[in-house]
């Protein structure tokens, strides 16, 4: 049963899909990720992902009432209602100027708010489940398609930006004096962190989409020595947590998000324990030294 | 003239801390900015920037109205302590000094700024592992990496030990002998390490004085005596 996963991924299209799908969102994951950790914002990703959740129930309440144009492709609403919730939170950010950090739990209960109301509206909260912990295993098609559109748009925005968003994430109080443009960045970043969210809640689910791109880049902070080596760590570490967690997550019937975030906490443990190891072991080697010495 | 400060005026909500400042600085001018915490330091600082909005009061940047500028990039400006650098997350020297510059900076013009400021072997090194000493040089050659009008410093040697700080106002004092307008906020009573032009001394009661080097020099023999 548990080598079966990569002999069903050569007969089974879904499989395959599914792999596809997670690939990608292992690079997405981590690249967005590590700018929301370096600018301190763990908790934005989460509340995003709340509010997405609305666009999600929206859906199948429309649904219910027989406009089922949008509970076929549900990340449509999902990312305008993310956008939406970035703005907000954008909106609270500026109002609240000394507690930026209270428009987070504000946007997040107007989400939670919202899709319990319209969840139960629909009469279909046992989808619920899926939307919570993630169910890959059922990307469709056009799902695969608005990631690697999405994952296209994020990678070009680095490529021509990069440099912008480097800096402006690390200080963006010198930023201005560097000729950027720190609002429109806020605007597009906000926009940008909405869109990969939703995108990833599929995989991850709403409770797990924050964790899906920040532990693999804790890790990887741990033992990187640059920003370019940190963010391809960070990578690595990412995929490997999506191919072994969706491995787990078919072989022994688990949500998708729970099963990938577990692996990526391993890892993250795994990098501690060893890094504290070397750590001692050098601080031994160069007492070791000094002794010699005299 | 590079900067001209008219009448300006700020108040945080009824607390006035700058009262009709006026001064004139060229270029090549280097002035020391003095005054005890919440003598207004900070605030004339962030009104230069931009950060405060002027309301009350004009500040011309060659020539130029404050309110509504465009050519921040003309300013080179060093943060107290840096506080506002996002540290822990791995990046090295070069990696800050490459998203710094703009497409027009030469590598050339970087390296030439590090090894003036003592710093140029530690170029591949990650910034979290430096002292705040050399973080602290290491912002200023990205403050001067476009090669700004004017630098401006606020309290630079605050968090730096002793034996850096000489060296520190050494290279100071070297780019200001290359042509650059220096503004630098110290609360530090020893500033003759400096060759500054000018000093504005602040007080608590909004009162300024505003006294170029030999003036300065007068009123602090006077003083003494």
């Amino acid at each position: 049963m548990m080598l079966s996963f990569f002999t069903d991924l050569f007969t089974q299209e879904f499989l395959l899909r599914m792999l596809v799908a997670g690939i990608l969102l292992g690079v997405l994951a981590p690249l967005i990720g590590s700018i929301v950790v370096i600018r301190r914002l763990s908790f934005i990703a989460d509340t995003l992902g709340h509010f997405s959740l609305v666009g999600f129930s929206v859906s199948l309440f429309l649904a219910s009432i027989g406009l089922t144009f949008f509970f076929e492709k549900p990340l449509y609403l999902g990312i305008i209602f993310s956008i939406v919730g970035g703005l907000l939170i954008e909106l609270f950010r500026r109002y609240y100027k000394n507690y930026k950090e209270i428009s987070m739990p504000i946007v997040m209960s107007i989400g939670t708010a919202l899709s319990a109301i319209f969840l139960s509206l629909s009469n279909r909260t046992g989808s619920l489940y899926n939307y919570m912990f993630g169910s890959i295993l059922t990307i469709t098609n056009y799902y695969v398609v608005i990631i690697a559109i999405t994952l296209g748009i994020v990678s070009l925005l680095f490529f021509f930006f990069g440099r912008q968003i480097v800096s402006v994430s690390f200080d963006e109080s010198s930023a201005k004096y560097q000729g950027i443009n720190v609002s429109l960045f806020q605007f597009a970043f906000i926009i940008t962190l909405s869109v990969a969210v939703s995108v990833l809640l599929e995989a991850a689910g709403v409770l797990l989409v924050s964790s899906m791109m920040i532990i693999p880049v804790a890790a990887a902070m741990k033992v990187g020595w640059s920003y370019k080596s940190t963010q391809i760590i960070g990578i690595v570490f990412s995929e490997l947590s999506v191919i072994l967690g969706l491995w787990a997550s078919y072989s022994f019937r688990i949500p998708s998000g729970a099963a990938i975030v577990s692996i990526s906490i391993l890892i993250l443990i795994a990098v501690v324990v060893i890094k504290r190891i070397l750590t001692r072991k050098r601080v031994k080697w160069s007492r070791e030294d000094v002794s010699d010495n005299r | 003239m590079l900067i001209d400060i008219v009448d300006l005026s700020f108040a945080y909500g009824h607390r006035i801390v700058l009262k009709n400042l006026s001064l004139s600085l060229s270029h090549g001018d280097f002035l020391i900015v003095r005054g005890k915490n919440g003598s207004g330091k900070s605030t004339l600082v962030k009104c230069l920037l931009g950060i405060n909005p002027v309301k009350s009061g004009m500040i011309f940047f060659e020539h130029a109205d404050i309110v509504g500028f465009r050519g921040w990039t003309k300013i080179g400006y060093v943060p107290q302590k840096s506080e506002d650098f996002n540290y822990e997350f791995p990046i090295t020297v070069n990696e800050i000094l490459t998203v710094s510059s703009r497409r027009s900076t030469k590598n050339s013009q970087k390296l030439k700024l590090l090894d003036k400021l003592g710093i140029l072997p530690l170029l591949n090194e990650n910034i979290n592992n430096l002292s705040a000493g050399q973080q602290q040089r290491v912002f200023i050659v990205r403050a001067m990496l476009n090669e700004p009008s004017m630098l401006i410093l606020d309290e630079p040697t605050a968090s730096i030990d002793k034996d850096n700080v000489a060296y520190f106002q050494k290279a100071v004092n070297e780019l200001h002998d290359d042509g650059v307008t220096v503004i630098l906020i110290s609360h530090d009573e020893a500033i003759e390490a400096y060759r500054y032009t000018h000093v504005l001394t602040l007080d608590s009661e909004s009162d300024f004085t505003f006294r170029n080097r030999a003036q300065h020099a007068f009123w602090k023999e006077g003083a003494e005596r």
